[in-house]
């Protein structure tokens, strides 16, 4: 269940940095590459809402290696377990 | 024409009218200048050396002082009472006083700063009057004072009497003071602001009433009626505070107040709504100056609120161009050319790059609209710079602000190892508030950006602020 639910809160972490995105177009491995408009910015906007959303915070390297939303999922699975 | 010129006018139309007026005396005009002479007669101003240290507080003595040194043809080193020792050795470093006079209170506090300091007292002072033989020439310069850098190195501001003039004819020009006005000042003299209105209410000739305080909001209130003042001075805040007053009760206060005059830290749309209302078919009024190149702007707030936060078209013989640090941007730093501007910071030519052909960078980030009325926008070392991308955080403030459960909100620069800064926002919550960060991060990503984004958002308690509502960014972390 709990699962579930930061699977959910993670998904929601793309739609609300890249608003564009559809639901259809959403792909747990879909790579940085392939995203529009996945910048260095927008690198920080999903670090920052997710250390925000869990209360956590992420180490520089971490940070850099987070390139789909199943790195971002894993990483921050790493920081509640 | 100086200020001891225009107190000599006033004696000569109306000596025995009250000129002054503080919380424990009343003097009239000609009381003021035989006080003043007899100061400036004391024998410890026979002596080379121009510069006089002052330690002023509100009272009719401090302005005696004040008045004495510059008659004496002395400089004035105006020193806030509440200056640290770093600053206040900074200070005495750099305009080399030969002597610090300030109340009896004071001397025992100064005295501990600095052992071999010749610190004398009002009283001390005038026991030492003589029989001037001929009266000093007026030094060019009337008084010394000092404005925060962002370096340890102190700026001293030297301020001509002809800069005073000046700038007081534009006060009296545009906010239409005269010798019928009663001058209500709950501001500090120490400030630019507060001496401003003084040199005004001597122009005119009208009564200037001096308080020591203006945190005690009844007190003030109290004053309009008790003195019948007919014009008030004060800091944004103190107008915001007193909106906590029911609304009749104010009416009744100002009823008599025909100028509300304020500076230019930005006020609250609600507070200039609610005091235009109060004040409606007279003068709300706010200036933009700095101690540099004091009141540059002047506003008069009027039915046209689209202007509500401006500050106001440039003052007549000064002019104000925006540096565009890009030319995309409308906004840029403010740049001011007029009488009102110094020629040169006190012996320091560092500060001095700050003044190009006349033209003083402000350091202050605005823009001008189609009528050429100023708006400011923040402070040029306010500046966020991220991977190249120069961002005001007032812009960003603004927007926060608009979530309906934040009651105030900072933003400032941090350190960040990929972008060299990010930005992180300190934001109050109103009560009972269950605002949480991503909400904040949501409308953010809606209204700002990306690069605008804050990197991380704290809940805070309080924001440093200063006396004059200005944040302290400084503090902030």
């Amino acid at each position: 269940m709990q699962d579930k639910k930061i699977k959910i809160d993670v998904k929601n972490i793309f739609f609300e940095v890249f608003p564009k995105l559809s639901e259809n177009e959403f792909e747990w491995e879909k790579e940085q590459k392939d995203y529009e408009n996945w910048d260095s910015f927008a690198q920080l906007n999903i670090i920052t809402f997710a250390e925000s959303k869990f209360d956590i915070s992420f180490s520089l390297d971490e940070s850099i290696e987070i390139k789909s939303a199943n790195d971002l999922l894993n990483c921050i699975n790493s920081h509640l377990k | 024409m100086n200020i001891i010129d225009s107190l000599r006018n006033n004696v000569e139309k109306h000596p025995s009218k009250i000129g002054f007026i503080d919380e424990e005396n009343n003097i009239t005009f000609q009381e003021m200048l035989n006080c003043v002479e007899k100061f400036s007669s004391s024998e410890l101003f026979k002596n080379k050396n121009q510069t006089v240290g002052l330690i002023l507080e509100n009272s009719i003595q401090d302005i005696i002082a004040y008045l004495g040194i510059i008659n004496s043809g002395k400089i004035v080193h105006i020193i806030p009472p509440n200056i640290t020792k770093k600053n206040f050795i900074n200070q005495i470093n750099s305009s080399n006083p030969y002597i610090i006079i300030c109340s009896e209170k004071n001397q025992i506090n100064f005295s501990n700063f600095d052992k071999d300091l010749a610190i004398y007292t009002n009283e001390e002072i005038i026991s030492k009057s003589t029989i001037q033989e001929k009266i000093p020439n007026i030094n060019k310069i009337a008084y010394l004072i000092y404005t925060s850098g962002t370096t340890s190195e102190p700026k001293g501001v030297p301020i001509s009497h002809e800069m005073i003039e000046f700038t007081t004819k534009n006060i009296v020009k545009v906010l239409g003071y005269s010798k019928n006005d009663v001058d209500l000042t709950p501001l500090p003299l120490y400030h630019s602001f507060g001496l401003g209105c003084l040199h005004t209410s001597i122009y005119v000739g009208s009564t200037f009433v001096l308080l020591k305080n203006s945190n005690n909001l009844e007190d003030v209130l109290n004053s309009l009626k008790k003195y019948n003042a007919t014009t008030l001075a004060v800091v944004p805040p103190t107008l915001t505070k007193f909106l906590k007053f029911e609304n009749q009760y104010l009416h009744e206060k100002f009823s008599n107040i025909r100028l509300i005059i304020t500076n230019s830290t930005s006020i609250p749309k609600k507070t200039v709504n609610d005091f235009k209302q109060i004040m409606k078919n007279r003068k709300l009024a706010t200036y933009y100056g700095l101690t540099e190149a004091s009141r540059s702007t002047f506003m008069i707030f009027n039915e046209n609120s689209k202007l509500d936060e401006s500050v106001g078209k440039a003052a007549p013989g000064v002019k104000i161009k925006i540096k565009k640090f890009d030319k995309k941007l409308k906004v840029g730093e403010i740049v001011i050319q007029g009488k009102n501007v110094i020629k040169n910071y006190w012996k320091n030519s560092i500060a001095d790059k700050n003044l190009e052909s006349g033209w003083l960078q402000t350091n202050d980030i605005g823009y001008l609209d189609n009528d050429e009325n100023l708006f400011l926008v923040g402070r040029n070392d306010d500046v966020i710079n991220i991977g190249g991308e120069k961002i005001i955080p007032n812009e960003i403030e603004e927007m926060i602000k608009q979530i309906p459960e934040i009651e105030d909100v900072v933003a400032f620069g941090i350190n960040n190892e990929i972008f060299g800064k990010t930005i992180k926002i300190n934001v109050i919550k109103k009560k009972n508030s269950n605002l949480d960060k991503t909400k904040i991060l949501s409308y953010c990503l809606k209204n700002l950006e990306k690069f605008k984004i804050p990197s991380k958002i704290e809940f805070v308690e309080k924001i440093p602020k200063n006396e004059y509502g200005k944040v302290k960014r400084s503090m902030l972390k």
